[in-house]
């Protein structure tokens, strides 16, 4: 078994780390503060001129065709600097891959050159309704036809990136008499259209920079071209690009970690108490260890799944394990390493607390750990069926 | 024209390093790899050269070493050279800077290059030799320590950093070797479509034995980390009798009472 990085992967990993480095860390605490967006609106032009947008997107939609492995090394490296540029790259690229796996050529050459290029900041995912979170097959939203238009009804919630998104793409009961997830449509819906009303930002507990906003439809009216895929196939789309974006948000929640642990790691080596420095202290040696072993099995995890859906094979199991597991053990990790600062920790001298806050909601989002464990438990009974 | 610019991987500066089993450079084992900063410097002037000239001018980007440093080399390369030269060489951190310097131009002499970029030195071994010596060997012109470049009419412009905070320009007729240090530009990112490109560039493989006909005229005999120093001492009593005590030692251990 080969498991070193491709020379472009590692280029990729160091041209991500180099980036967050020197242009993401600076501004990350200020972005937290959340009240001026402009860093982080001119950082996700930059990143999408460096290709960031569509790291497994074709090159002849704008794309860099690097693959899964790659994607998830960026959205590592990315969020061990700042987790909300970190979340609306892992976004970006998932709209890019529902557009590139269902859309038709024109509306491939339409939206994904201008997300991947940066000439739309960010492109929206509207799944998610007020009354269809973890379910969201039971959504409510509805597209009626109208001639050679659909007109549109309904809400959707938590829409990361929504005021500065340049297309959405939304999900719609399209016929519901159908059976439970087998009316549901996919559309592509470019803001501004009339009708699309971008609702009210949340005050979340973290990830401040990147909005979440409500999506509201009021007879809003596209054209039919405007569908993506099959009429009343929608909805096993939309599983089916969750699960690659499961491999974002479990690298994403990595890089939460890995940043929590690096900073309470090297503070220990800093700090003295009793007059030695507290890294000599066992019960934060042990904190290290665990904390460490923890984040590497969810960077094998991530590996894995990455690997897997790179090269074709199934991976919905496995990217389940590793969201669930990165995810969890990023916020221990944040834990910990709160514990380790003590104190200090708990201020905001100190970014532990906003890797703590910016850890939560990866348990939580796109998928939670809950729904995680119903795939992979669901994956592994299928084998032992009869 | 033809420019080139060479490149060395040297280990991440926060690395910790050990000597190796012959205790003459650092062991390998677990370092993570990046090009020298300086050279960085060098890629990124050579590159905006390349653009200022356009299809006219080709830029090859060459470096010494084993496998590894063909993450370097297609760094390069998604930064914007053209083709690239990898001499392949087991034991290139064996080598002085007489012999890289003579691998260097053992190649580029049969080239006709116009302009060699090369950085002020390495962060590894910090010579400072080797852009000199390729170009006492190649017979071109040379300016050290660039912090700035103009190009123009056949001519080199080269604001230099001298000693004491003094910069000095000179003109130089090419061909020339130019070496590169901080301030002189700030290096692009590669980016990440240019670094899937960098596949398809050219990298010509030359073993070592090819180009190395110089014995060398340096050896490192020893590689350790400084001596651990001692404690400081603490003297006690009242002043009088530490102002005798200080004296005491100031002429015993220093030159300074001397």
């Amino acid at each position: 078994m080969y498991m070193e990085l491709t020379e472009e992967q590692k280029l990729i990993q160091d041209t991500a780390r180099d980036f967050a480095k020197a242009e993401l860390e600076p501004v990350a605490a200020q972005l937290d503060q959340g009240d001026d967006r402009a860093p982080l609106m001119a950082n996700l032009k930059k990143l999408a001129e460096l290709g960031f947008m569509g790291l497994n997107v074709k090159e002849q939609y704008g794309g860099t065709e690097a693959g899964v492995i790659a994607f998830s090394l960026a959205i590592t490296e990315i969020a061990r600097a700042c987790a909300s540029t970190a979340v609306t790259l892992s976004v970006n690229n998932m709209v890019c891959e529902v557009i590139q796996a269902i859309g038709t050529e024109e509306q491939k050459q339409a939206y994904i050159p201008k997300i991947c290029s940066g000439e739309y900041a960010a492109g929206g995912f509207g799944l998610t309704e007020p009354g269809a979170g973890s379910d969201p097959s039971s959504m409510t939203t509805q597209a009626t036809r109208d001639g050679d238009f659909y007109v549109l009804n309904g809400s959707k919630i938590f829409i990361t990136s929504a005021p500065y998104a340049g297309v959405f793409v939304v999900w719609a009961v399209t016929d519901k008499d159908a059976p439970k997830g087998k009316g549901i449509s996919c559309f592509l819906i470019e803001a501004g259209t009339p009708g699309l009303i971008i609702g009210k930002e949340e005050h979340k507990m973290g990830q401040h920079a990147s909005a979440t906003n409500e999506l509201i439809f009021d007879n809003c009216r596209v054209p039919a071209t405007a569908m993506m895929g099959k009429l009343n196939d929608g909805f096993r789309i939309a599983v089916a690009e969750l699960t690659g974006g499961r491999i974002g948000i479990g690298s994403l929640g990595l890089g939460i970690g890995l940043a929590a642990m690096d900073f309470a790691t090297r503070y220990t080596t800093e700090r003295t108490q009793f007059g030695q420095k507290i890294s000599s202290f066992q019960a934060l040696q042990w904190m290290m260890a665990d904390g460490y072993t923890e984040l590497e099995a969810s960077r094998l995890l991530l590996m894995n799944a990455a690997w897997r859906k790179e090269n074709g094979k199934s991976f919905a199991k496995e990217a389940s394990m590793a969201k669930l597991y990165a995810t969890e053990s990023a916020n221990r990790a944040c834990y910990k390493a709160m514990q380790m600062l003590g104190g200090y920790g708990y201020t905001k001298d100190y970014p532990i607390e906003r890797f703590t806050r910016d850890a939560r909601i990866t348990s939580i989002y796109e998928g939670t750990s809950e729904i995680q464990r119903l795939i992979i438990s669901r994956e592994i009974l299928r084998s032992f069926a009869a | 024209m033809k420019l080139l610019v060479c490149v060395k991987q040297v280990p991440d500066m926060e690395s910790r390093f050990k000597p190796d089993s012959r205790g003459v450079w650092f062991s390998e084992t677990d370092l993570a790899w990046r090009m020298n900063e300086y050279d960085e410097y060098a890629v990124e002037e050579a590159v905006k050269l390349r653009e200022q000239l356009g299809e006219s001018c080709e830029l090859t980007v060459l470096s010494i070493g084993p496998d590894r440093v063909g993450e370097v080399i297609k760094k390069a390369l998604a930064m914007g050279a053209d083709r690239a030269v990898h001499v392949q060489d087991l034991d290139a951190a064996g080598k002085d800077p007489w012999q890289i310097a003579s691998i260097i131009a053992g190649y580029a002499k049969e080239q006709s290059y116009d302009i060699i970029f090369t950085g002020m030195q390495s962060q590894d071994r910090g010579s400072a030799q080797v852009g000199v010596l390729v170009a006492e060997l190649l017979g071109f012109t040379c300016a050290t320590t660039l912090v700035g470049f103009a190009f123009a009419d056949g001519v080199i412009t080269a604001k230099r950093e001298l000693e004491g905070g003094l910069k000095g320009v000179a003109k130089l007729q090419i061909p020339a070797v130019v070496t590169c240090q901080l301030g002189l530009n700030i290096p692009r990112y590669p980016t990440l479509p240019n670094i899937m490109k960098a596949k398809r560039k050219e990298i010509a493989a030359i073993p070592v034995t090819e180009l190395l006909k110089e014995e060398p005229l340096a050896a490192t005999t020893s590689f350790h980390p400084p001596a651990k120093k001692g404690g400081g001492v603490v003297l006690e009593g009242d002043v009088g009798e530490l102002v005798e005590k200080v004296i005491a030692i100031l002429k015993d251990k220093t030159a300074v009472l001397r």
